[in-house]
């Protein structure tokens, strides 16, 4: 576990670290708080509006953050910083695993950042945070995992760029409701994402089952470890610089 | 005495499966590395150096073959915690400071983290980086970061030490200090395996080598016992330049000195023996033949030669 940890810690120092990632959250808060001068335009229904656009940016934030690691193993792969550290006691399970942690824990910090402004924003602005609120950013929050997961899977065998388009196209597709009618893709080969999604119940204050909200999060997990055990068995088999 | 490394036929292919073209890299590589020993692997670009140590670092998987390091093999994980690897071009994550990456490195090698701090400030002393404890290593040169290199591969006080091209990117005196640390970690009781360019380096401090080309081992042994007195070094005596011109032609070598004799060199080559024993009976008292040593130069490119002329 330690040597999952190493591997981890390492990945979320290089993200947490750089300022752009703040200068983003920054971003992200000042348009979640703009919606407020949207009451004329909205028709005074900006306090929905405040609560779907926090939603949504949180949601391209998190998407972001799982794109990200598409870069990182590659990277790592072609400059042989994989090979240093794998010449270490550390098993090629334990260093995607790190990966996926350390990925994991950044987007969830950022995106807890966000719906943390988000709340600040809209009790300074409206009144108090609703339960269906923090449900959906909650859910937001836990859709980091299994979208990471996509993104290692890609990682371990695609160039960089390509793994990029394909991360993103597989959450672009688990996100849209376009496929729902082909069963074994959507929710099957393409995870089914929109299972995290809670923006109407959030903006209308419709409360959701806290068991519902648990199984998605159980779903997830499971989902993240399903695609790790396959980046794991095409990790293993691959040459290394 | 046994191996800390035995390798069994061991061949690479690259190659992609989609056009079943493959590229062989190592062909059929057998070898035995003896407890103890500082082995110097050396072969031109492209020989299968990085491969064969890639191999044995589980890094990449063989096509055939097998190897054991430290008796068990390269995939076991536990067994690379006696084990320091510095790779062919050192590259390290770029946004860590050199300690926070040594740190890491030491988490992985399970070093207890009572005594985590006080080993890693005792390896940045070894090659001298201390000043640059908190650098990032992203601003690092080629010299800095093989140094850094050198103090991950060292930082467990591994049983075997091995090293890719450890000599390239430092200057003369960064080479006699990882000369000198190489060394220290024999003296310690490490065994050391390392591949390199630069001849002179490996004939001074390693006691066992190989030679790789294109894949295959050419010889391997001891030093000592593949330079032994292959060649000769005969003395023509002054007033015989004649003589002199006449062998010159198999001469790999020929000096005029001061007082009008000719010194030839002659390396280890098929006849050698039957040529100086003809000389010598054929011009008594005129020649002074010794036996030479040939150096590690002469000897690598010898074999390398042949063995084109093989092909």
């Amino acid at each position: 576990m330690s040597e999952v940890m190493a591997i981890a810690s390492g990945t979320w120092q290089r993200i947490l670290r750089m300022q752009v990632v703040y200068f983003l959250v920054l971003c992200v808060l000042i348009l979640i708080g703009s919606a407020y001068r949207y009451d004329v335009l909205s028709l005074g229904m900006h306090k929905n509006l405040m609560v779907d656009v926090s939603l949504v940016l949180n949601s391209i934030a998190a998407i972001l953050i799982a794109v990200s690691i598409t870069f990182e193993i590659p990277r790592e792969i072609r400059e042989g910083v994989a090979s240093t550290l794998l010449s270490k006691p550390l098993g090629r399970t334990h260093y995607i695993v790190g990966k996926l942690v350390g990925i994991s824990v950044s987007g969830i910090v950022i995106t807890l950042l966000i719906a943390l402004g988000f709340c600040l924003v809209f009790s300074t602005a409206f009144d108090k945070v609703g339960m269906s609120m923090i449900q959906g950013h909650l859910l937001v929050v836990a859709s980091v995992i299994p979208m990471s997961a996509v993104g290692v899977l890609f990682a371990v065998f695609v160039p960089d760029s390509l793994a990029a388009i394909l991360t993103a196209l597989v959450i672009w597709l688990g996100h849209s409701a376009s496929i729902t009618t082909i069963p074994v893709l959507y929710g099957g080969i393409i995870p089914d994402f929109n299972l995290f999604n809670l923006k109407a119940e959030a903006s209308y204050g419709y409360t959701i089952q806290w068991g519902y909200v648990g199984l998605v999060i159980l779903w997830g997990i499971s989902f993240a470890v399903f695609l790790t055990s396959i980046s794991t068995l095409i990790f293993n088999k691959k040459d290394l610089k | 005495m046994g191996n800390v490394i035995e390798i069994n036929g061991l061949t690479k292919h690259y190659g992609s499966w989609f056009w079943k073209q493959q590229i062989p890299a190592l062909d059929q590589l057998t070898i035995d590395i003896p407890e103890g020993a500082i082995f110097g692997f050396l072969g031109p670009n492209g020989a299968g150096k990085t491969t064969t140590i890639r191999l044995l670092m589980d890094l990449i998987r063989p096509t055939a073959g097998s190897a054991l390091v430290l008796g068990m093999p390269p995939s076991d994980v536990k067994t690379k915690a006696k084990i320091g690897y510095l790779p062919d071009s050192p590259a390290f994550s770029s946004y860590l400071s050199a300690y926070e990456f040594l740190n890491i490195c030491s988490k992985l090698l399970g070093i207890p983290s009572k005594i985590r701090k006080d080993r890693i400030a005792e390896v940045f002393e070894i090659v001298t980086m201390t000043k640059h404890a908190n650098s990032k290593l992203g601003g690092f040169s080629r010299g800095m970061l093989q140094r850094i290199g050198i103090a991950q591969a060292i930082l467990n006080k591994p049983r075997l030490l091995i090293l890719d091209e450890p000599l390239v990117g430092l200057d003369p005196l960064g080479r006699q200090e990882l000369k000198d640390i190489i060394m220290k970690q024999k003296a310690d009781g490490a065994n050391v395996f390392f591949c390199s360019h630069i001849l002179s380096d490996v004939e001074k401090i390693c006691d066992h080598l190989g030679i790789l080309f294109e894949g295959r081992l050419l010889c391997s042994g001891k030093v000592e016992d593949l330079l032994s007195e292959t060649g000769s070094r005969i003395l023509v005596k002054p007033g015989n330049e004649a003589i002199a011109k006449q062998l010159m032609p198999e001469a790999t070598g020929s000096i005029k000195l001061p007082d009008g004799a000719w010194e030839l060199v002659f390396s280890a080559a098929d006849g050698l023996e039957d040529l100086i024993a003809g000389l010598d009976e054929k011009h008594p008292g005129k020649l002074q033949i010794t036996p030479s040593r040939e150096n590690l130069e002469d000897f690598f490119f010898r074999k390398i030669d042949n063995e084109k002329k093989l092909q």
